[in-house]
């Protein structure tokens, strides 16, 4: 248990204190600051399909890109990584706590943001059970997204451009036109959780079954992958 | 050669005595060219190496892939335009119909152009902050301002020339495939002016905020997020803003969103109403959102050239 | 080589390691046990290529590899027993040089990781700083902190890559006689370096490593005797410079000698019968020898000669 909680505590003060983190914290608080003006306004608007759009669509993904991508990716990259790899650890028992540290921080950025923005963008009882269905939703997403950026970082170090590539072309655009690949989107999934809790409010995502296998896969198949390739993985010398 | 101080096979200690070969250093003590054509080599360097020339195969991939494809649509319109001219008659219902047109074409291209930021303007700055070079520079004629004003301009002139490059396909292309050239001069000319000044305005905001934004990182792939974000993130949020706020708050959205005040302006030079129901619904004059663009590349100017001065070198 | 009669600590059996075309590391087998051993080497050579793969970080392409008994690839729990000091200068920068002693400390599984930290701080003289960042240490202290974060589990063998980069001589001096001590308790030490002066104040034994190859391997005197086709050289200062020089001429050892600056040089070709015969030479001329030293008996001409090769 020490170990895990070493490598969290390393993790942690490695990702956080760091000039983009002030920059995800403002992304974060972007729709809270569009929530407050349209309360500011008088407006009772579509709380859903506003979180959908926002919060769902681009908070999450990109805040969850950036903590995924520099969990491991970055001491990976800087040459630190090292100093856990030459240690009687599990390769696997590193690659979850990286997840888990990047899952934590990314909801708990994301989820406040959710909850407060649906929470001042009312809509009465039905806005009410959107918001409180895509709060959790949300940090499930966190923590698939995590899974699947960690893993990524270990296998190549261009992790952040092809995870910016995943979300911005294959959420963005191809699950939208061909939707057979829905199924292998995880907004669709965590849109399909929220429908889970308040189907009225979210129609457009999977299904339950649908979003909890591809969830299963996710975070194991994320995982267990990464464990393996940390454990071949190559650290070439200087000479 | 002084036999004295070589070192002979075998390790023996030299005997003490000294002398300096003349190896073929040689001082220079010829005329130099001064801090301009420093800045001017500097600004040639970035625009070339904006498209990878003078730098490896690879490095050409992505620039002339992207300007490929901005070029191509209007390559394809012009050769529809002069197969519906021997069309006659019915053709003129194609040429009236084709979507490519230059008051269009800047939104087509605009997307072209953000990639391109995306993915040139952190290589500019990145590397040199990555490998420590900046010392190097800035030891020479060149100021620390000299630099981020020659960084910029080569690459605000870099996407002038894949912004005009299809443009000009269109107004040679339809000028050109026109019956009666005056008459094609007559219509295609006048349209030279806005195409010039929206061309200006979109590349200079554009490559202003990139380089803004890639001033502050070395690491490439972040400079590319945060470029792709200030793309997205705006008009997604002034959409919103729409919908959610009343008119007297999101009209204001608007103008922090750069494809939008781009759109603006296009539809301002060519004297059209614009495409995007966010603007429509702002209702501010065309003449504002000049004035923003100004504005904002200045305020990214001066960003730039804040991060120079300030950089440790 | 390990002159132990206990298994050897590590153990290369034709070990060869390459990246597509480029031959890093090129048939090596050797064998080492207790004590210092240097691995010595032009930039280049594949050192920290051959201290990766012995760390595990590094698959080897061809031949067997093992470290302390076991194969070093995939196996984690050999850990326990290595220490690795990598060339990199990266290091947790947020974190003091205390708490990544003692990271190093726990993630090792010590059951006492805030003594095993406080204790290998103190081993490389880095107290009063253990409570800053690391961020803000000189190269010197960060290499210390690196070796601090290698030693927390007192690993019977040590691995370092180029270790005195940064150091001071002052410091280098510590760091040697620290490794020193801990070779005569019977731990294993493997450091790389190009610096020859290093090398031959802290190594009992010699690795040369040239391209890939390994180019000789023991003491480096010996290697030096070992290369009779290159002459040795000899200083001699005596009585009659011009007598001596005169008589050593006539003996089928002596290649050649000279006559500078108040010494004789001798050239020799075969050092034994050389030093054997030279006090009677000496003796026969009516000469008194004041000193005889040979020149080029160090690392460098050693080194010099093997890499011209």
């Amino acid at each position: 248990m020490t170990i895990f909680i070493t490598l969290v505590d390393v993790t942690l003060r490695g990702l956080v204190g760091r000039r983009r983190t002030v920059l995800l914290v403002l992304l974060a608080v972007l729709p809270i600051g569009l929530a407050l003006l349209a309360r500011l306004g008088g407006e009772t608007p579509d709380a859903a399909a506003a979180l959908d759009a926002l919060v769902v669509r681009i908070v999450l993904p990109l805040i969850a890109l950036v903590f995924g991508t520099a969990a491991l990716g970055a001491e990976i990259e800087d040459g630190t990584a090292v100093y856990l790899l030459t240690k009687p650890i599990a390769r696997l028992h590193i690659v979850v706590a990286k997840v888990v540290v990047a899952a934590l921080l990314t909801a708990a950025l994301v989820a406040p943001s959710a909850l407060v923005t649906g929470l001042l963008m009312g809509g009465g009882d039905e806005g009410l059970a959107a918001t409180l269905a895509v709060t959790p939703a949300v940090i499930i997403g966190s923590l698939l997204y995590a899974a699947a950026f960690v893993a990524i970082s270990v296998i190549t170090t261009r992790a952040l451009v092809i995870g910016l590539v995943y979300v911005v072309i294959w959420e963005g655009i191809l699950a939208g036109i061909l939707v057979g690949t829905r199924i292998f989107s995880i907004r669709e999934a965590v849109l399909g959780f929220a429908g889970v809790l308040a189907p009225d409010a979210w129609e457009s995502g999977l299904e339950a079954a649908q979003a909890v296998a591809l969830a299963l896969v996710v975070v194991i198949g994320g995982i267990a992958l990464g464990a393996r390739r940390l454990a071949v993985h190559e650290v070439r010398g200087g000479d | 050669m002084t036999a004295d101080a070589t070192p002979r096979p075998g390790g023996d200690p030299p005997i003490p005595s000294g002398s300096i070969y003349d190896l073929g250093y040689r001082g220079y003590d010829g005329p130099r060219l001064g801090r301009r054509h420093a800045v001017g080599a500097l600004f040639t360097h970035t625009l070339l190496s904006c498209y990878g020339i003078g730098r490896g195969g690879r490095a050409k991939i992505i620039p002339f892939v992207l300007a490929g494809i901005a070029v191509l649509p209007a390559v394809i319109a012009v050769g529809l335009v002069a197969l519906a001219r021997q069309a006659g008659q019915a053709g003129e219902f194609i040429t009236d119909a084709s979507p490519i047109r230059y008051e269009t074409y800047f939104e087509i291209v605009g997307q072209i152009v953000a990639l391109f930021c995306a993915a040139q303007a952190p290589e500019l700055l990145g590397r040199d902050q990555r490998y420590s070079v900046l010392s190097l520079y800035f030891s020479r004629a060149l100021e620390r301002t000299d630099y981020a004003i020659a960084k910029l301009g080569g690459f605000v002139v870099a996407l002038l020339a894949l912004v005009l490059a299809p443009q000009i396909i269109l107004v040679l292309g339809l000028t050109l495939s026109s019956p009666d050239l005056a008459e094609g001069l007559g219509e295609n000319l006048p349209k030279v002016p806005p195409i010039l000044a929206q061309a200006v305005t979109l590349s200079a905001v554009f490559g202003s905020l990139s380089l803004a934004i890639a001033a502050f990182t070395p690491r490439r792939a972040y400079a590319t997020a945060g470029i792709i974000a200030s793309f997205i993130i705006p008009p997604v949020v002034a959409e919103i803003a729409r919908e959610v706020t009343s008119r007297d708050i999101s009209r204001w959205f608007v103008l922090a969103s750069p494809p939008d005040v781009i759109g603006a302006t296009n539809a301002f030079f060519f004297d059209i109403r614009p495409d995007s129901s966010v603007i429509a619904a702002a209702r501010h004059p065309g003449e504002l959102y000049l004035v923003v663009a100004a504005l904002a590349v200045a305020a990214c100017t001066g960003i730039l050239i804040r991060r120079y001065q300030r950089i440790s070198a | 080589m390990s002159g132990q009669g206990a298994a050897p600590a590590i153990e290369l059996d034709h070990v060869s390691r390459w990246y597509g075309n480029v031959v890093a590391v090129n048939d090596i087998s050797f064998s080492l046990g207790a004590g210092v051993t240097g691995l010595l080497g032009p930039n280049g050579a594949g050192k920290s290529t051959l201290l990766h793969m012995l760390a595990g970080l590094l698959r080897p392409s061809a031949g067997r590899l093992t470290v302390g008994g076991e194969p070093a690839w995939r196996n984690p729990s050999l850990y326990r027993r290595i220490g690795l000091v990598p060339e990199r200068e990266a290091v947790h920068a947020f974190l003091t040089g205390f708490e990544f002693a003692r990271m190093n400390a726990r993630l090792q599984r010590l059951p006492d990781p805030d003594a095993a930290a406080a204790r290998a701080i103190r081993t490389v003289d880095l107290e009063s700083a253990a409570h800053r960042p690391i961020g803000t240490y000189s190269k010197g202290m960060r290499q210390r902190a690196k070796i601090a974060g290698a030693l927390v589990h007192e690993p019977t063998i040590l691995l370092l890559d180029e270790p005195f980069n940064g150091m001071d001589p002052r410091q280098r001096l510590h760091m040697i006689a620290l490794l020193r001590g801990m070779a005569a308790e019977g731990r294993t030490i493997l450091f790389s370096s190009h610096i020859l002066e290093e090398v031959e104040r802290l190594a009992d034994e010699v690795l040369v490593i040239h391209a890939g190859r390994l180019a000789a391997s023991g003491d480096f005197r010996q290697i030096r005797r070992l290369m009779t086709d290159r002459p040795h050289t000899f200083r001699i200062r005596s009585s009659d410079d011009r007598a001596l020089g005169a008589a050593l001429v006539a003996q089928p050892a002596v290649f050649g000698v000279e006559l500078t600056d108040g010494r004789l040089i001798a050239r020799v070709g075969d050092y034994g019968a050389f030093t054997a015969g030279l006090a009677t030479t000496a003796k026969r001329a009516a000469v008194s020898l004041y000193e005889v030293a040979p020149t080029d008996d160090s690392l460098e001409s050693v080194f010099a000669y093997l890499v011209r090769r």
